[in-house]
């Protein structure tokens, strides 16, 4: 197959993705019980010919399918609906913690899988070293920690018993800067960021780099490792070439590791009251205002689908020996 | 073989030699270790009430009729009491058996669909595997605990429901591995042999292929057991949890919305530390099966 062929039939594989994960999200929200109407409304507080004449104009009166063609249609053109706790149309509601996620996650995810590619990659080259051995249980430890109790020992210790870090939050109510450093753009950003951050990396380091370990100690045993080195390369050198032939699962499992981060952002928005999406969800599941927790949930979901999509595009242009047959 | 697994596991299966994969695990220091701290947590579950003070909701009051609120572990008990007076030793012992029960379960769940839909999708090839990988990769795009909560709020937060969340997405990594591996076993001569006598599609997928497979679906369930944990945890930290039973995870969340994490150590750390050394221990147990399975990379 061509690779024009390849590259429309994955698009067409990732639409059809979106619309079924859609789809099931409209098949689980209407197991919801109780009338939406009513959800929405409030108990008791129209009278129910009013009632039947909103259901009418809102077209909830309509059979099933209609509504879940309207449905798709709505989410297809952008309209996401109204939240039922801020009364406002949902896309305003997602915009501003759709970025704050962004902030944390975006660097957390970048310095992972960078450090991970990083030191995976030396730990596989120096394998059955005592570096090795030591350096295998320090990784499983960070793995096997629950990540909101990590967060919350890293606020105890750090935030509340030192005082060297904020205690939640994105920035400072009034902040009004005394050094010359705290007048220093986005320094009251970072210093809430920090943190969070740390926080984050550690959690999602290990899966990079042991998958990048276990990749470098399979291409240590391959043939052009061999020749390279009986050219007379420098150590040094044919490692960089080993390392970047090892890095092809990583950029696969990257668009994996998205999902799974969304899950660690979820928990870290939470214990360090960082105002993101994913603290929204949870609220909004709380406050059973589904038509937000429903949005975030297929924002979050359409951003893997969509990474999953140029991972697999990216593979064509990185790795030339893969054939898509 | 893009897996949120440790390794690219799926090479050679089995060791060449014919060495039981429980000595083999016993043998190594850390295998050892696993298997203590296993065999620790399973004998406290089962023990469970008759080495407690009672239920895990009894609120302890002191001698003035009070509540016995945020007792120290030196004022109380071996672990102090929490906020609304509860006992936390009692708790932490009982939030094993919910910890076992999740994990478990929903790991006997995944590991049995998981590699029958790898097994049935590499042996029929074809429309069938096409659609059942097609299924997997739409369990693939959802992100698991965003996803859980949904669905557990969904269902009602109950015990069961969380195992439910948790086994439908949990599948599909062993999906995957397994596909990949019985790709390769179908191709082996004794099982054109097999065909060739006659043998039905199932006999060829249950006795022949699956014995084959089954050391891989092991390590997957090594790796789902403590994945199971730390959903679990993570959602009832969340307040998702079965707000009937006790967990190491609703025990956290207690502590943090009750506003206790910053003075009552005695309530934090001990579930996050039992949560960390489950984990650990089946890391270690599933390292020493993983060594195993696939030797080259060790």
């Amino acid at each position: 197959m061509s690779t024009r062929g390849f590259v429309i039939r994955r698009f067409f594989h990732t639409v059809v993705t979106m619309f079924l994960v859609l789809s099931m999200m409209w098949a689980l929200f209407r197991l919801v019980p109780g009338d939406p109407l009513v959800i929405f409304l409030g108990q008791g507080e129209l009278a129910p010919a009013e009632l039947e004449r909103i259901r009418a104009a809102w077209g909830l009166d309509q059979p099933g399918w209609v509504q879940y063609l309207q449905y798709i249609y709505n989410f297809v053109t952008g309209d996401l609906g109204q939240s039922f706790y801020f009364r406002r149309p949902v896309t305003e509601v997602l915009w501003e913690p759709l970025l704050n996620t962004l902030i944390l996650m975006l660097p957390a995810v970048t310095i992972a899988i960078g450090l991970g590619v990083y030191l995976g990659s030396r730990l596989g080259w120096r394998r059955g070293s005592r570096l090795e051995s030591i350096s295998n249980l320090a990784i499983l430890v960070p793995r096997a920690l629950p990540v909101f109790w990590l967060a919350i020992i890293m606020l105890v210790l750090f935030s509340y018993e030192l005082g060297w870090f904020p205690i939640g939050g994105m920035e400072t109510i009034a902040f009004i800067p005394q050094t010359w450093w705290e007048r220093l753009p986005g320094f009251d950003l970072i210093y809430h960021l920090i943190l969070p951050l740390f926080v984050a990396v550690l959690v999602f380091l290990s899966d990079p780099l042991l998958i990048m370990r276990t990749s470098m100690i399979e291409v240590a045993q391959d043939d052009f490792v061999t020749y390279a080195r009986a050219r007379g390369l420098h150590e040094k050198t044919v490692r960089r070439i080993a390392q970047r032939n090892a890095m092809m699962p990583v950029i696969t499992y990257s668009a994996i590791m998205v999902g799974f981060a969304f899950g660690g952002q979820v928990l870290l928005e939470v214990v360090f009251s960082w105002p993101g999406m994913g603290r929204l969800m949870v609220n909004s599941v709380h406050h059973r205002d589904y038509p937000v927790a429903q949005a975030a949930f297929f924002l979050m979901a359409g951003v893997v689908i969509v990474l999953n999509f140029i991972v697999d595009i990216l593979y064509l242009y990185l790795d030339p020996r893969v054939s898509y047959e | 073989m893009s897996d949120a697994a440790v390794s690219t596991a799926g090479h050679g299966v089995g060791a060449p030699t014919k060495v039981s994969p429980f000595s083999l695990v016993l043998r190594s220091p850390g295998g050892l270790c696993g298997t203590a701290i296993l065999i620790f947590f399973i004998v406290v579950a089962v023990l469970g009430t008759s080495i407690t003070f009672g239920d895990h909701m009894e609120v302890h009051y002191l001698s003035d009729g009070t509540v016995a609120r945020l007792l120290t572990p030196i004022q109380h008990g071996p672990l102090g009491t929490d906020y609304y007076g509860r006992d936390i030793y009692t708790q932490l012992v009982l939030g094993t058996r919910t910890a076992l029960l999740v994990s478990i379960v929903s790991t006997m769940f995944m590991a049995i669909v998981g590699t029958n839909i790898g097994l049935f999708a590499a042996y029929y090839g074809g429309r069938i595997e096409s659609v059942l990988m097609r299924i997997t990769d739409l369990a693939f795009s959802v992100p698991f605990l965003p996803f859980a909560i949904i669905l557990v709020v969904l269902l009602e937060p109950s015990l069961w429901n969380i195992i439910i969340t948790i086994s439908c997405l949990m599948w599909r990594t062993t999906a995957r591995v397994i596909r990949a591996q019985s790709l390769s076993v179908k191709q082996r001569t004794y099982v054109k042999a097999a065909k060739v006598a006659g043998a039905s599609d199932l006999r060829i997928i249950f006795v022949h292929i699956f014995p084959n497979v089954l050391p891989l679906s092991l390590l997957y369930v090594a790796f789902g057991i403590s994945w199971a944990v730390l959903s679990e945890a993570s959602l009832s930290f969340l307040g998702f949890g079965d707000p009937k039973t006790v967990s190491w995870g609703q025990m956290l969340y207690n502590a943090y919305i009750s506003g206790s994490i910053r003075t009552a150590w005695w309530w934090t750390i001990p579930p996050g530390l039992c949560l960390t050394l489950f984990v650990i221990a089946v890391f270690l147990v599933g390292r020493e099966l993983e060594r195993y399975i696939n030797p080259k990379l060790w």
